[in-house]
């Protein structure tokens, strides 16, 4: 585990009266939040995306069944409500932004983070033009290192369909990328 | 050895088996088209994990207040609330033969502070009464008796849990009094220590209670103190 995420998994433990629940979803925020803004294409609605998992997350926790990964089902929370996101805002005519949105208010703190930050909106406007079964494959996979079989759960669907959404997401990115 | 896309991507993605892997790699020296994507991948993949992970310094405040605060499901809190003991369960067939008894006859349940039978049903009264009648959840309890959730049950009438350390239960509201409709009492973990269990426990049986006869949600702070404000008001059902 990186330090960044200890210093969280350490802030949400030493409160002890936090609720075991509470600390480990506090724990998977950086995964999260990593995932959402791949999804959504930009931080600050993949900050939405999050604090909404979260609050549905807490709001259903009864039908979390103990014993099965927390991080899946969180995961497979996220996916819903950013696809029912979508849908809904296709029924009302809402706009849905084609490429990804200015990278919000994420502070930049010298050279180094500046360059972490165009990285990043290069990278997000890249994602943002493959297909969403693609983007969030390449999420899970690429960006979060979880296994063909994990990542095929989570999305619900065969390991053959995710490799193949992941070989096609991997020409695209190539080419945007000039990898 | 054949290596074909399909194939490389997995090398890339660490999906073979780590013989598999050794192979790959010791071919892929003698292949320089095959090396090459190969190195284009993993640059990929690095770019993409180092890009995101450089997120991970800012997680906004709003989230962590979001994981520590947001509302959890009433039916994860109850089930929190009861917290399994040894104790409780070595208890367990004894508090069932404490309800039964209370079901099969109010005669058998033992009269006290909390207590009293009228007309075949047992009325809170003392303490306990006080207690249901103005003390509100979120409040610093004085007394001896903590008031637990609240919520209107499917006749339409507002019932409270209660837990004094030595008894927990359930009372319902109606025509002006509290009908104990369950009492479950606790005894001391052993001889010499008095067990009280803590304000946010509850009962196995209880809780079980309060699920069979719960209707919507529980009261949040806002609807009890309202409800405290109009006497606990039964409100008209249909079926009732």
């Amino acid at each position: 585990m990186e330090e960044k995420q200890l210093a969280i998994v350490r802030h949400s433990k030493m409160d002890p009266s936090l609720d075991p629940i509470r600390a480990q979803i506090i724990a998977l925020l950086p995964r999260l939040r990593r995932f959402a803004i791949a999804l959504t294409g930009s931080i600050a609605d993949g900050d939405d995306l999050v604090q909404d998992t979260v609050e549905r997350a807490l709001k259903g926790v009864h039908l979390w069944e103990k014993g099965t990964r927390l991080d899946s089902w969180m995961f497979r929370i996220a996916r819903n409500r950013f696809i029912d996101g979508r849908r809904s805002a296709k029924r009302e005519g809402t706009v849905i932004a084609e490429a990804p949105e200015e990278l919000g208010s994420a502070s930049l703190d010298g050279e180094q983070a500046l360059m972490a930050h165009l990285t990043l909106k290069d990278l997000l406007f890249a994602l943002h033009r493959l297909p969403v079964e693609q983007r969030e494959a390449v999420a899970l996979v690429l960006i979060e290192g979880a296994s063909y079989r994990d990542a095929s759960d989570m999305l619900d669907i065969p390991i053959g369909t995710l490799t193949s959404r992941i070989a096609r997401a991997r020409e695209s990115l190539t080419t945007a990328l000039g990898e | 050895m054949e290596l074909d896309r399909d194939k490389l991507d997995r090398f890339v993605d660490g999906e073979l088996p780590p013989g598999e892997m050794e192979r790959i790699a010791a071919v892929l020296t003698d292949s320089p088209e095959q090396n090459a994507y190969v190195v284009r991948q993993e640059s990929l993949r690095n770019r993409l994990r180092e890009g995101f992970h450089a997120l991970d310094g800012s997680i906004p405040e709003r989230l962590i207040q979001a994981a520590r605060t947001a509302p959890a499901s009433w039916r994860w809190r109850l089930r929190a609330a009861q917290k399994p003991n040894r104790l409780f369960r070595w208890l367990a067939p004894a508090c069932a033969t404490l309800l039964l008894g209370f079901v099969a006859g109010v005669s058998l349940v033992p009269q006290g502070d909390l207590v009293t039978s009228t007309s075949g049903q047992v009325i809170a009264q003392g303490a306990l009464d006080k207690a249901l009648d103005g003390q509100l959840a979120s409040e610093a309890s004085a007394g001896p008796v903590r008031i637990g959730i609240s919520f209107r049950n499917k006749a339409g009438q507002v019932c409270r849990t209660f837990n004094n350390g030595n008894n927990a239960g359930l009372a319902c509201h109606n025509a002006g009094v509290w009908v104990v409709a369950m009492l479950v009492r606790q005894v001391p973990e052993d001889a010499g220590a008095a067990y009280r269990m803590a304000g946010s426990e509850m009962p196995d049986a209880v809780r079980r209670a309060v699920t069979a006869s719960i209707r919507g949600e529980p009261f949040d702070a806002t609807m009890e103190a309202q409800a405290a404000r109009d006497r606990w008001p039964q409100i008209r059902t249909s079926g009732h």
